[in-house]
């Protein structure tokens, strides 16, 4: 034991130099798991313990329905005082606010609340400069918004707004509501109002889009019993039953999944250290072969060396670990101080001790595996080597142990991954993917540089050189190149991939997408509406007749709940269709199946349905749908299934009626216009239209997809930081390679020298020879990378791909760069040194 | 007692089969000095490598006091050198990422050995080297380098010294130093001494000597006169 102690201490003391890599490749990828684990750990308490606040109640009820009376009856029946504490009634929708001051031209959609004074039964507004809220501020016509909303239409505390037919003044102004922002996409501003008075302004009326909830507050002991005796009684209506500990069960769960899948990210960068760890050890053990060779002829046995040497590898592995406790602590602060102010409010952001204790059983864990077969070659090198050179190849036998620890390697590997991924399946797939992706590229790599070594006759001396160089002895190439194509192969894919996406938000590329959207437009309006578009764009807008219906039966089968077939697609089913009528169809539309009616209008309902709805409790062509159109009943016949190009469309409907039966029936319009460019212009525009037509919804387009746009940039940012993990991890793998491989270098350099090359041409020589590496790489990485570009495009998000040459060829510059220069900073002694002591030495 | 019974070493190289050595006994008493000599490619080396399990012979046996070696796995043979066998190489084989203390030390912490300290300064004053204990090999000299080699060798007080050219890669008067501080450590503790050389004169200051010719032993003369006749015999072969 004290003799393996001092070997480790004597050892490590010339050796750790060399080890360093290894040692920054486990600090990476733990510190990567264990920063990913313990944020999304933070967010989750963070959010978790606040899922009553988030719920603003113990128990929620919504629907999108006016509550009818039998319904509220059912609620009454089984959630009444005492089990029920407190109660308190919403109605959330998306309206225009403009300002009643006539010079300001401003005009904005916000949500609206309307709200009773129970509420909130959790949680608190956060005013503005600290004031409490007090439900009096609401009384009287009396509103309180976001502080976003006054910076957006430059208003004050003390202002008049109109909303709907009601004029209101700013009482207060919110930093935050109860429930918090709740993180999703908005449509516009909170702004909050009596519930009674919401009723009173003329938006809740026909065609509204309101959100009806009801909050209730009881007893702890009772929140699951009710929440079930409430989902028994409301099945078969469409009203959705939530705890605040479905929520808290809800989001501990999708946490759990998310924080799984992140440290998968982890684990390839892991995985791709574990690599770069068993490429490090072997070129290590045979460096060292001499060394153990000379300890077995002096009587140490193989077990002892091995002893020696795996301990060397664990200590480097726990003190590699321990400085990825120290980088995950560090990356927190840094994203603490950073982007605290775009995460949930009361997180922490310190090191999660669990998380802490994976990434260290992970790290030291991905050591062994790698190292473990390297290491055994210990036990092959026989102490003859000091005698001859070269001894006599051994006949290769089956080697059990061999196999065995490869078996079992493979295997910790594999639980080591299920376990991280929270399910073998996943780990897997995992591991099956990253095979064959690693696989792909390796059979890449031994391609190309067969076909660069084809080269080698033509090239001048200095290529000439170069390539020989990467087909020395004991090359690292393959690797070199794999590992480096994989992290340039995951770069380039991500930007590949957003520049695609990002191209799909772009407004001007269709030409067709409208700038806005006119809603809720009355039949009296229309021709107003359509004068004052004119005006603003000398255009005559389409106006699109809508008609709002539900299902009520299919091929004569009553929608019913209580049938398990119907529950399942209760979405769909329940949910309230906006249809149009019209004689043709529009340019983005094609027909699949059956024949779209002639011009002439028909007294006989008929639909043509959109792809998506075949199927939907056996609906088919010649089927029939039976819908409530305000109370009155009417069946159509399916007559055909069209496609709809919904990239490429103003609007699009899942139903679309024959002219002849809606014409009569309570409609509201809507027009699609094509909106000034000038910012200031559509301000004036949405404002002149809502001071006319207050009950007009202007959707602007350009907000949404600005909107999206930040989004998307928001992922691939993120997703580009996992992907420039990974190449960090493939640089620190090319630099550990090749500093493992300096000595046949510094042998080749001082030959050359001795031979009378000068420090130029040797230097040429190096560079020749990064740069095919990073050339080979970065065109392994970039061909893949536009494969899995396409088929993402194509079969994930489903629009069109183009190539991206730019983004191609940009990225096999960089990595010819990043090698060249990677590789110069870590061989830079090579060109320095004196050639004779290496040769003598040799 | 080392016993050689019916030893050979044959070796693939290419298809072919290569014999390097022909069946051969031998034995050498305890406290003998042996020189084996002979031409490159004789099988001196892989002779001495036999002789220390560090590889293993096609056919015979081979007995250290009395111990089959050769049917010894790679751990008892391990131990048997750390007990009874020390080395000394051609090109020295000290390790790199040692000091020339630490180098000598490793052969008795493999043992255990409680004063391994104390004798290691002993050794390295026995080779004259005390003020480079701790030097690492690539700042010390080759003479240098070959008696820290010795040092260690001496060690563990093995009943066996091999040297293989010991003074191959050294200067006439370097050489001389190695060579005689071998001679004397090996009179004054009594072992067994085999020494691979191409050097006459150092071969003739055994007390027996063997000539190796193509894998077969062609002289086996005690003496030192008689030493002088197997070399002149093994290069006679030769022409």
């Amino acid at each position: 034991m004290r003799f393996i102690f001092r070997m480790v201490r004597r050892e490590l003391r010339s050796s750790w130099g060399r080890l360093i890599f290894f040692f920054l490749s486990i600090m990476l990828g733990v510190g990567a798991i264990v920063a990913g684990r313990s944020m999304l750990q933070n967010a989750n308490l963070a959010i978790a313990s606040e899922a009553r606040n988030l719920l603003t109640a113990d128990i929620m009820l919504d629907t999108n329905r006016p509550w009818e009376d039998a319904t509220l009856e059912k609620i009454d029946q089984v959630a009444a005082p005492p089990i029920v504490t407190a109660k308190a009634e919403t109605v959330d929708l998306a309206t225009m606010l403009r300002p009643a001051d006539p010079e300001n031209e401003g005009a904005l959609m916000v949500e609206l609340k309307g709200i009773e004074p129970a509420f909130p039964l959790y949680g608190d507004f956060f005013l503005k400069g600290g004031a409490r809220f007090d439900y009096s501020l609401l009384e009287n016509n009396g509103a309180v918004v976001s502080l976003g909303l006054l910076d957006r239409l430059d208003l004050k505390v003390g202002d008049r707004v109109n909303i709907g037919a009601g004029s209101f003044e700013i009482r207060g102004a919110f930093e935050q509501e109860p429930g918090g922002s709740g993180g999703g996409f908005r449509l516009g501003p909170r702004v909050f109002i009596e519930l009674e008075t919401l009723r009173k302004i003329g938006l809740t009326g026909f065609g509204s889009r309101a959100r009806h909830r009801l909050a209730l507050k009881t007893q702890e002991a009772s929140v699951a019993p009710l929440t079930r005796s409430l989902r028994a009684a409301l099945n078969t209506r469409l009203v959705n039953v939530r705890s605040y500990k479905d929520s808290e069960q809800n989001m501990s769960e999708q946490f759990q999944r998310t924080e799984d899948y992140s440290s998968l990210v982890g684990l390839v960068i892991l995985v791709l250290g574990g690599i770069g760890i068993s490429n490090v050890t072997r070129v290590f053990i045979d460096q060292k072969k001499k060394s153990i060779a000379v300890l077995k002829c002096i009587g140490a046995t193989g077990n002892r060396i091995l002893a020696a040497y795996l301990a060397q590898i664990v200590i480097m592995a726990v003190v590699g670990s321990l400085a990825g406790l120290l980088f995950a602590m560090a990356v927190l602060q840094l994203i603490e101080s950073n982007f605290s102010s775009q995460l949930p409010q009361y997180m922490t952001y310190s090191l999660r001790p669990a998380a802490g204790a994976q990434g260290f059983a992970v790290g030291l864990g991905i050591s062994l595996i790698f190292s473990a077969l390297p290491l055994l070659r210990i036990r092959r090198i026989k102490p003859n080597v000091l005698l001859r050179e070269e001894v006599s190849p051994e006949r290769r036998r089956f080697d059990l142990l061999r196999w065995g620890v490869a078996f079992v390697a493979l295997l910790a590997l594999l639980m080591l991954v299920a376990w991280q991924a929270g399910s073998i399946k996943v780990g897997l797939f995992f591991l099956g993917g990253l095979a064959l992706t690693a696989g792909l590229l390796y059979v890449a790599a031994v391609v190309l540089i067969w076909i660069v070594r084809r080269a080698r006759r033509v090239g001048s001396f200095t290529l000439r050189q170069a390539i020989n160089s990467l087909h020395r002895p004991g090359n690292q190439t393959r690797v070199i190149v794999m590992v480096v194509g994989l992290g340039v192969f995951l770069v380039i894919s991500i930007q590949s991939i957003q520049s695609n996406l990002l191209r799909e938000f772009d407004l001007g590329r269709y030409g067709n997408l409208p700038g806005m959207f006119l809603i809720d437009i009355q039949p009296d309006q229309q021709e107003g509406v359509i004068e004052m578009v004119r005006a603003l764009t000398g255009e005559r807008p389409a106006i699109v007749p809508t008609v709002r219906m539900r299902m009520q039966a299919i091929n004569g089968r009553e929608i019913n709940f209580e049938d398990e077939e119907m529950r399942r697609d209760r979405g769909r089913l329940g949910r309230e269709y906006v249809v149009t009528y019209r004689p043709h169809l529009e340019s983005n539309e094609t027909i699949l199946e059956g024949n779209f009616w002639d011009a002439a209008p028909s007294a006989e309902p008929e639909v043509s349905i959109e792809e998506g709805m075949k199927g939907l409790a056996g609906l088919a062509l010649g089927g029939t749908i039976t819908f409530d159109v305000q109370g009155r009943r009417i069946t159509a016949t399916v007559t055909s299934i069209r496609r709809v190009d919904w990239r490429n469309s103003r609007t699009g409907f899942m139903v679309l009626f024959r002219p002849g039966s809606l014409e009569n029936a309570p409609q509201t319009m809507i027009a699609p216009i094509n909106a000034p460019a000038d910012e200031l212009e559509r301000a004036r525009f949405q404002r002149r239209l809502s001071d006319r037509y207050p009950n007009v919804t202007v959707i602007d387009v350009v907000d949404i997809v600005q909107a999206i746009k930040r989004i998307v940039e928001n992922i691939s940012l993120a997703i580009s930081f996992v992907g420039a993990f990974v190449l960090l991890t493939g640089i620190m793998i090319l630099a550990g390679s090749l500093a493992m491989t300096k000595f046949q270098r510094i042998y080749e350099t001082a030959l050359l020298k001795t031979l009378g090359a000068k420090r130029k041409i040797v230097l040429a020589i190096l560079l020749a020879e990064y740069g095919l590496l990073g050339l080979v790489a970065g065109i392994i990485g970039s061909g893949a990378a536009t494969g899995l570009s396409y088929a993402t495009s194509r079969y994930v998000f489903d629009i069109p791909w183009s190539f991206t040459p730019a983004v191609n060829l940009s990225g096999v510059a960089a990595t010819i760069l990043l090698v060249i220069v990677v590789g110069a900073v870590s061989t830079a002694d090579v060109i320095t040194r004196k050639p004779l002591a290496t040769v003598r030495a040799q | 007692m080392i016993e050689l019974y019916n030893v050979s070493k044959v070796v693939p190289s290419g298809a072919e089969m290569l014999t390097i050595l022909y069946s051969l006994d031998l034995s050498i008493p305890d406290g003998e000095f042996i020189s084996i000599v002979g031409p490159s490619g004789s099988g001196k080396s892989t002779l001495l490598g036999l002789l220390a399990g560090l590889d293993a012979p096609t056919t015979g046996r081979i007995l250290i006091d009395g111990q089959a070696i050769t049917s010894m796995n790679e751990d008892q043979l391990a131990d048997l050198r750390s007990r009874k066998i020390g080395f000394v190489f051609q090109s020295f084989h000290l390790m790199p990422s040692l000091t020339a203390l630490e180098n000598i030390l490793v052969p008795m912490e493999i043992r255990g050995l409680k004063d391994a300290d104390e004798r290691a300064r002993q050794l390295l004053e026995d080779v004259d080297l005390v003020d480079r204990a701790h030097h690492y090999p690539s700042q010390l000299s080759g003479g240098e380098q070959q008696r820290v080699a010795i040092a260690r060798a001496f060690a563990n007080d093995p009943a066996i010294l091999l040297a293989d050219e010991p003074t191959g890669n050294l200067d006439a008067r370097n050489g001389h130093h190695v060579f005689e501080l071998m001679v004397n450590l090996n009179r004054r503790r009594k072992t067994t001494l085999v020494l691979v050389t191409h050097d006459h004169e150092l071969a003739a200051m055994a007390d027996r000597s063997i000539a190796l010719r193509g894998g077969r032993v062609v002289s086996d003369t005690r003496g030192a006169r008689a030493e002088g006749e197997a070399s002149d015999l093994a290069e006679a072969s030769q022409i």
